[in-house]
């Protein structure tokens, strides 16, 4: 058996941070589903429809976000989805967190 | 040549050919079976099918209404498979699923006479409750008998799992005490059954 590559060692890793990018994508703007697969496409987060539905319902149970219907110019109506007063101290937790293991990574085994 | 089927995917009228209706059927079965113990397995779905459909419709105009096989498979793989897990810190090993999860011994509050000691035993023995109930009872009047004494092992027996089960609080809990296989709405529902059929049988008597 091969070893993993980095792709595969970090991708338990890459599922975990996913809810924190989309706390992140849906506190820029007002999103809705295609928005955040496309910003997502081009990076190491890309993710599929299959994923994402089931997280933003996980998401809307634990209170952090919110979706309203609105008129889309083609097509049905679309669920826009927006942060919660607790999904935004959740990402700023996030962030800060985020931060301290940077600089720990950073930090460590430099004597 | 192709047989087509048209069916209605959320509200949006769709022609497929034979093949590819029956791998989106497959899809949205597994979808829906990934989703078992899920809240909101509907909305899901719903959602699913949704973007299915929209993706359908970009590929269709004037001169083309029907679906082909490998459109659809194209349009399912692009939507993935249902990630029931999204969200969750820790990627099962493989080769379990949800499905296998083992059994535990919770009290179950919905439809508990006292505390739902009963209730928890009935689900992690795939027992009636009520059976569970009439043995305790059974017991109760036994021990009496026996010792010509208050049922004092039988009610302190009932104590002790009180204070030493735990409550099942979160749904994964629920699903848990049932084994993942019994859904949560499907236990609840039946949990309300049990209950109305129980008072049902009692008011009559009580007048």
């Amino acid at each position: 058996m091969n070893a993993p590559t980095i792709q595969e060692k970090f991708a338990s890793i890459r599922k975990g941070l996913l809810e924190f990018l989309i706390l992140k994508i849906i506190a820029s703007d007002k999103v809705y589903v295609a928005d955040m697969l496309r910003r997502l496409s081009t990076t190491e987060f890309a993710t599929q429809e299959g994923t994402l539905y089931p997280l933003l319902s996980k998401m809307r149970r634990e209170g952090a976000v919110d979706y309203e219907w609105q008129e889309s110019d083609a097509g049905p109506p679309r669920k826009y989805y927006k942060l919660t007063a607790k999904g935004k101290s959740q990402l700023d937790e996030l962030t800060e967190y985020w931060a301290y293991i940077n600089q720990t990574l950073d930090n460590v085994g430099q004597g | 040549m192709q047989k087509v089927i048209t069916i209605n995917l959320n509200g949006n009228a769709l022609q497929l050919d034979e093949d590819g209706y029956d791998s989106l059927r497959a899809y949205l079965a597994e979808a829906a079976a990934r989703l078992g113990g899920n809240p909101d397995a509907l909305e899901i779905v719903r959602d699913l099918e949704q973007s299915i459909a929209e993706k359908c419709q970009r590929l269709l105009g004037p001169g083309k209404n029907v679906v082909t096989t490998a459109e659809i498979e194209q349009i399912l793989r692009e939507v993935g498979p249902v990630d029931s897990t999204a969200g969750s810190y820790h990627v099962p090993p493989a080769g379990t699923s949800t499905a296998h999860q083992p059994k535990r011994l919770y009290q179950i509050r919905e439809g508990a006479i006292v505390s739902g000691v009963a209730n928890g035993l009935a689900a992690y023995f795939n027992l009636d409750p009520t059976i569970v109930r009439v043995a305790w009872v059974m017991a109760a009047v036994f021990e009496m008998m026996r010792g010509d004494r208050p049922p004092v092992m039988t009610i302190g027996f009932y104590g002790l799992l009180m204070f030493v089960v735990p409550y099942a609080k979160t749904l994964e809990q629920r699903a848990a005490a049932q084994g993942a296989a019994q859904s949560l709405p499907y236990k609840l529902q039946h949990a309300v059954e049990r209950v109305k059929a129980m008072f049902g049988g009692l008011h009559p008597r009580a007048h």
